[in-house]
């Protein structure tokens, strides 16, 4: 019997930007095709969706026949890069209207990729990216700062996250620093 | 584990009811039974236990895997003795699993599991079986007895009538469950092995229920008041549902006042589906079905006396879960600033039609912060009250703490 649970969309995981960038595990539940990738982050639970607001900085159209576009977020913590093509027309268009910078709102699919020389790199496969305002991105820092601390306390307790020791010795103090410093940036 | 550990736990267990064990004897038998014979630690923790607890005369300490434990006591993690009657059988789904149903007690139930290679007997529905040596590990979140090829099973010749105890739904816990509960929604089927899902209800509470198809499983009748036992109680994301495969359900008469459960959520919008803005109903009395671009209706065929209406089909989520929302036309207009007449009149007016309504309220709420609420339908919130959240300095301050401690 297959569990009802299988319907059930994935929630999309908020994260820091250097979090974010410190991701490299990735693995699939079982050999099906079908099955969703998923990243494990360093603080211990895996995703693979994720919800960033940050400022949209730069955004720079590519490619010929496959046209797509990348654009950099920022958060307090550093640089999310996201992508849009073809394959998701919508996020393209959207992120193709949007001037920076603004405060945007992304929705997407963590990518690792790993380049011939053997270095890691994380990108957002965007959904969906919207603008929005100050005061949500000041509520995207309280919240990721919030499920982050959360996966902090529960660092150890899960099996993700005892993976994520495992795979990037996960010091608790530093990514409690990380939110620390990032909440220090909203403005009372 | 660690034997040393095992020791402390044993002596601490002994003298905690007065008696003052010798933790180097203590050790050594462990020692003994896990490095000479072989035995695995968690046995040999409770056979040394057992033993002492008889040395010392505290005959209700070492409750070994050899004495008759009630269902409802066992933990994950024990080996176990236990005689129950299979109150449930379900088809293997896999080869290496020979049975797995339920077996229950006058305490409890449980599910249980029999491999293959354990070359068990078969055990009968309704039956008693008196099982030895069985091992309880978790599976979904609650005790789960393994039979192996250790265990022994002897069949009993006792017929005792079990009745088993009603949960209220709002107290059900993962494992096995029964209620007394009345269907109030049959939900559309979306997968082509269920037989029906919805939404049962009871004083407590409503808690969605699902029917995998299988020979001899019947429908739930709308609106009728049923007694259910032993069904499945699985957790998904900190949400608990019933799968009736394993349950015996009878009609009962009477009615029961089924208790509303509205739930609030807050959390981020992060998708907006197609079928939101402007869409148009079917005018058949009745019917209020949203017509397609054509305005076909799936019932009443070609309308072209529609009305219009607004609504919302979307995501919130909390980075926890991500729930399904409807929003009808009035909290529409609200959040998004755009009332019915004049998503009306952008719409017939503009090259793209209903389309720039569907991205007016999307470039409006997508992203955005919300906290609604309402009762469920479908596995969808129909949402009775929707608004933005806003900053607080005081919740900010209260993160800098739990953060920074004393840097804050
Ligand atoms: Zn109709």
């Amino acid at each position: 019997m297959r569990p009802q649970a299988t319907f059930e969309r994935e929630p999309a995981r908020r994260i820091f930007a250097s979090e974010f960038r410190e991701t490299r595990y990735q693995f699939k539940e079982d050999d099906d095709e079908k099955s969703p990738n998923y990243v494990i982050f360093p603080t211990g639970i895996r995703s693979n969706r994720i919800f960033i607001v940050g400022t949209l900085t730069e955004k720079q159209r590519q490619g010929d026949q496959n046209i797509f576009y990348r654009g950099r977020v920022i958060d307090p913590t550093g640089t999310f890069f996201i992508m849009a093509g073809s394959y998701r027309p919508e996020a393209m268009q959207q992120l193709a209207r949007i001037e920076a910078p603004a405060f945007v709102a992304v929705v997407g699919k963590p990518n690792l990729f790993v380049t011939q020389e053997g270095n890691c790199l994380v990108s957002v496969n965007a959904e969906s990216i919207t603008v929005v305002d100050r005061e949500t991105r000041d509520l995207w820092v309280l919240d990721t700062a919030r499920e982050t601390l959360d996966r902090l306390d529960a660092l150890g307790t899960t099996a993700d996250s005892r993976k994520a020791q495992e795979e990037y010795g996960t010091q608790p103090e530093i990514y409690r620093k990380i939110v620390y410093d990032a909440l220090s940036q909203v403005q009372m | 584990m660690n034997l040393s550990e095992v020791t402390e736990r044993i002596s601490r267990k002994l003298e905690s009811s007065g008696a003052q064990p010798d933790r180097q004897k203590i050790e050594s038998r462990l020692r003994r039974l896990v490095e000479e014979f072989g035995v695995n630690v968690a046995e040999a923790e409770r056979t040394v236990t057992g033993d002492l607890a008889r040395e010392h005369n505290l005959p209700n300490l070492g409750s070994s895997s050899s004495d008759l434990r009630p269902i409802n006591e066992i933990a994950p993690g024990e080996w176990v003795t236990i005689e129950g009657k299979i109150v449930s059988l379900t088809p293997s789904i896999s080869p290496s699993i020979a049975q797995n149903g339920i077996i229950a007690d006058s305490s409890g139930a449980m599910r249980f599991v029999v491999w293959s290679r354990a070359n068990a007997p078969a055990m009968e529905y309704g039956h008693w079986y008196r099982i030895e040596s069985a091992v309880v590990d978790e599976y979904r979140g609650s005790p789960n007895l393994k039979i192996h090829s250790g265990t022994t099973i002897s069949q009993m010749e006792k017929d005792v009538p079990l009745l088993p105890s009603i949960t209220p739904s709002a107290e059900l816990t993962p494992g096995v469950g029964s209620v007394r509960a009345k269907v109030i929604q049959d939900w559309d089927v979306l997968h082509e092995r269920m037989l029906q899902t919805g939404l049962l209800g009871d004083e407590s509470g409503t808690i969605k229920f699902v029917i995998w198809k299988e020979e001899g499983k019947e429908k739930l009748e709308l609106d009728t008041v049923y007694n259910i036992y032993y069904a499945t109680v699985d957790e998904y994301n900190g949400r608990l549902s019933l799968t009736l495969n394993t349950a015996m359900y009878i009609a009962d008469e009477g009615d029961i006042e089924v208790g509303r459960n509205e739930t609030e959520i807050q959390g981020a919008l992060v998708h907006v589906a197609p079928g939101s803005g402007l869409i148009k109903r079917c005018p058949v009395e009745g019917c209020n079905r949203s017509l397609s671009r054509q305005n076909y209706c799936p019932v009443h065929e070609i309308q072209s006396n529609f009305r219009y209406d607004l609504r919302l089909k979307g995501v919130l989520d909390d980075g926890e879960r991500a729930r399904n929302i409807l929003i009808q036309r009035d909290l529409v207009e609200k959040l998004t600033g755009i009332t019915l007449d004049e998503a009306i009149s952008i719409a017939e007016s503009n090259p793209i039609g209903m389309d720039e309504i569907f991205y007016r309220v999307r470039n409006a709420v997508l992203g955005r912060y919300y906290t609604c609420s309402g009762g469920e339908f479908a596995g969808r919130m129909l949402v009775d009250s929707c608004v933005p959240v806003t900053f607080k300095p005081e919740e900010l301050a209260a993160l800098l703490n739990r953060a920074g401690g004393e840097a804050a």
